[in-house]
């Protein structure tokens, strides 16, 4: 029923990302495994405090590193995936001209919406876990200490995809279009990212600088580990705030959907 | 059971300054044809959006198939064929898929009534619905409809789009396929005399109201357009005048009975009656809701209130 539907509009465009998602980790992954010889290679005298360490601490910092070059492309894909997939979902039935028929079929209005939700997450959890997973063969080729540590982000991107699917899934709803939802959500993401750096450049309001830095704490990586010695950190704090975003998305759209006339 | 699919009593639905239905009172009896006239901006569409869920209602009640619109939408849903105005289904997948998307939702869903109406409506099945003309998109929303096994079918313009064969088969196949069963038809158009082939009811609604609501057999054996000459308007009076309409010096009195001695008692007023002549449904529409506009010849054609 909706959910054949749902699968059936999405899965070339989360095919496409899968495979892109791929290809990017596969990239990154090599990236950064000639980014370590490199630096093993520059270190012809390397400083006494890490010439004691092992060859698997070598391996750890690679994998730092590693985090480091696959977040930021996380980012993007989870962004993208997120707003692409939000916007294509059952709110764009409206702008389509197809929600009469939608919801004049005898089944509830919320089963819509977590059809298109199942569906929606499913695709992001595959196209975001794809792209970190993908370096595993590497971590694998270098017989690596410790690989979770470079998944540890997962969960964070996933969360925030999953909150920005949300967004864009319910601003497509009020617009009543997908192009309008899209380009809501995204003017919603560029002003969450950059509103508190010029509150803080023009009237030096921090709080708002301090409550995105936060809530981005997910994006960490792990060049705390290369510099300062610091454990990877798992920011529950941060991902509870992003998976209580997207439930909250969801809650307003499915009360949208139960409450609009067409 | 309910002897009514649908009934309303005194629904409204405002939208801001528009009363889009005003206290509309519908009474469908079950296994009729009911043709849902109005003009324009009548309200027909409001009155189907509000019976099927699509909005609420601002005041009123409405229960279809003998189930409260507000409580029950899902058992009325599953029990009810429509057809919307727009014709709008999923662009992306064809009629074959459509039709795998839409049985889930139908118990009572007929696979067989798909493979013979796709037949018999020459229905493109593996075409994406996007590239479909305007008559095939129909089809496919008819096809949807006919086959879920609804007790009530809510056709909003049903022919759209539709060739004169095409209308013809299909309002054979609602009537031999579906009212034959015992099925309600309630149907929205603008096609008067397409609706008169098959209706056995009628509703005209006007400015969210209903004007008249009767057998379409009542019209025709009791309705009567009297035509007289006249050169000032008269002052008539009668329980059975619905409409009357001046052109030049002569006028047309629509009654709803009583023909006879409504022309008896316009010449005891010295009126000269011309003639006394059944209706069509057509007539009976227009006559209730001809808009007030100038006569070709430029003179105002003003309906005078019965005394």
């Amino acid at each position: 029923m909706y959910l054949w539907k749902a699968w059936q509009d999405s899965r070339t465009r989360v095919v496409v990302y899968i495979l892109a998602a791929l290809c990017v980790g596969g990239l990154s992954g090599l990236q950064v495994v000639s980014y370590a010889n490199y630096h093993l290679q520059q270190m012809a005298t390397p400083p006494r405090w890490l010439a004691r360490l092992s060859w698997n601490f070598y391996m750890l910092i690679t994998f730092e590193a590693l985090g480091a070059w696959v977040i930021p492309y996380a980012k993007v894909a989870a962004l993208l995936a997120g707003l692409s997939l939000g916007a294509s979902g059952v709110g764009g039935e409206y702008g389509a001209g197809t929600m009469p028929f939608v919801l004049t079929r005898p089944a509830p209005r919320r089963n819509l919406l977590f059809t298109d939700w199942a569906i929606g997450l499913t695709a992001i959890v595959i196209v975001v876990g794809s792209l970190a997973f993908c370096v595993f063969p590497f971590l694998c080729y270098a017989r690596a200490q410790g690989p979770g540590n470079v998944l540890i982000a997962l969960p964070g991107l996933w969360v925030w995809a999953a909150a920005i699917y949300g967004l864009a899934s319910f601003t497509t709803l009020v617009a009543g279009s997908a192009s309008k939802g899209l380009v809501l959500s995204a003017a919603v993401v560029l002003t969450y990212g950059f509103l508190p750096d010029a509150l803080h450049s023009w009237w030096h309001v921090e709080a708002l600088l301090k409550a995105r830095d936060w809530t981005l704490q997910i994006f960490n990586g792990g060049w705390d580990v290369f510099f300062n010695g610091a454990s990877v950190q798992f920011h529950w704090g941060a991902i509870a705030f992003w998976l209580a975003v997207a439930a909250g998305f969801l809650g307003a759209s499915v009360a949208w959907i139960q409450y609009r006339e067409l | 059971m309910n002897d009514l699919a649908i009934h309303t009593g005194g629904l409204q639905k405002f939208f801001e300054k528009t009363h889009a239905v005003d206290g509309l009172d519908l009474n469908v009896p079950r296994g009729a044809v009911y043709a849902f006239l109005g003009r324009n901006g009548a309200g027909k569409t409001t009155t189907i959006k509000t019976l099927l869920g699509l909005v609420r209602p601002t005041g009123g009640s409405a229960q279809v198939l003998g189930y409260d619109i507000g409580r029950d939408l899902i058992a009325i849903l599953e029990r009810t064929g429509f057809v919307p105005e727009n014709k709008t289904l999923f662009d992306s997948l064809t009629p074959a898929q459509m039709v795998r998307f839409n049985q889930g939702y139908f118990p009572k869903w007929s696979r067989e009534r798909v493979a013979c109406y796709a037949d018999l409506f020459e229905i493109p099945m593996d075409t994406r619905f996007a590239r479909l003309s305007l008559g095939n998109k129909t089809k496919v929303c008819h096809l949807l409809a006919l086959c879920q096994g609804a007790d009530l079918l809510i056709l909003d313009e049903p022919t759209a789009g539709l060739d004169p064969v095409m209308t013809d088969l299909l309002l054979r196949v609602l009537v031999e396929d579906h009212v034959s069963e015992g099925k309600t038809v309630f149907l929205s158009s603008h096609q008067i005399t397409e609706v008169e082939r098959i209706a056995d009811w009628v509703g005209i609604i006007e400015k969210g109201r209903i004007l008249l609501e009767t057998r379409l057999e009542e019209i025709r054996k009791n309705y009567r357009l009297v035509r007289a000459a006249a050169g000032s308007p008269p002052a008539v009076s009668s329980p059975d005048l619905v409409a009357a309409q001046r052109m030049d010096n002569f006028w047309s009195y629509l009654v709803s009975r009583g023909a006879e001695e409504f022309a008896a008692m316009l010449s005891a007023k010295g009126i000269t009656i011309l003639e006394i002549s059944p209706v069509s449904l057509g007539e009976v529409f227009l006559g209730l809701t001809r808009k007030e506009v100038p006569c070709i010849s430029g003179k105002p054609g003003k309906i005078p209130v019965p005394a």
